[in-house]
C-alpha cells in the first residue's frame, strides 16, 4: 500500500451536489479497492493558465489516499470516465501508507 | 578616475538556503519565478539553482503546466487572451 494523490480539475457548472457524488464515487472505489482516503482538499475555482475544453476557469479538487500500487489504473480508468473532470494528475508521495483503524 | 570591476551578486540555490520552501507542483506562484515570461524555463547558469533542485524543479513545473496551474507558453496564456479580444 503506498501513498497516493490526486489532482483533479472539475468543470466549474458542476455543482456542489454533482461534486460530492462524483468524490463519494471516488473514494467508494478506492475503498472498495482496500485503500483509505486520508484527506479531501478543495481548492476552489480558480483561473486556469490557458483555456481547457474553451473555458478559462476550474475548480480543483486534491484527494489523498492509500491504495496498493496495483488498483491506481482502476482508480485512474474511472476518474477518465466522469464527464466533469477536465484532467487529472496522480503523485505518489510515500511509499508506505500507515492505515488508520476505521 | 579609477573604476572599480563590475562583479555580479553571486547565485545561491534558494532551495538549499532556504528548507522551508515547499518544491511542488501546488505551488505555482514559485515556480514562476523560475520561468520566462514566456512560460520557458530558465537554466541552471542564470537562476543558480543546484543540479539536485533544478531537476525537482523540471519536473514540478512540467506537471503544472499539464494540470493547468502555469501555461505552457504566452499565446495560450488566459492572461494574454483577455488583452488580445
Amino acid at each position: 500500500m503506498k501513498k497516493y494523490e490526486t489532482l483533479l480539475l472539475l468543470d466549474p457548472e458542476v455543482g456542489s451536489e454533482g461534486r460530492q457524488t462524483l468524490l463519494d464515487k471516488l473514494s467508494g472505489i478506492v475503498q472498495r479497492d482496500g485503500g483509505q482516503v486520508a484527506e479531501v482538499d478543495d481548492w476552489g475555482q480558480k483561473q486556469l493558465a490557458y483555456p481547457v475544453r474553451k473555458v478559462t476557469r476550474g475548480r480543483y479538487v486534491r484527494l489523498e489516499y492509500g491504495l496498493p500500487e496495483e488498483k491506481v489504473s482502476e482508480l485512474e480508468r474511472n476518474i477518465r470516465m466522469a464527464d466533469e473532470v477536465f484532467k487529472f494528475l496522480t503523485v505518489k508521495l510515500e511509499d508506505e501508507f500507515a492505515q488508520e483503524a476505521s | 578616475m579609477v573604476f572599480k570591476k563590475f562583479t555580479p551578486r553571486k547565485k545561491f540555490c534558494r532551495f538549499c538556503a532556504n528548507g522551508d520552501l515547499q518544491l511542488t507542483y501546488k505551488n505555482p506562484d514559485l515556480l514562476n519565478d523560475f520561468v520566462t515570461d514566456r512560460g520557458k524555463i530558465l537554466a541552471r547558469r542564470i537562476t543558480g539553482t543546484c543540479a539536485k533542485h533544478q531537476r525537482q524543479l523540471t519536473r514540478e513545473i512540467k506537471r503544472a503546466r499539464q494540470m493547468a496551474l502555469m501555461y505552457y507558453t504566452a499565446t495560450h496564456s488566459t492572461e494574454v487572451r483577455k488583452k488580445t479580444v
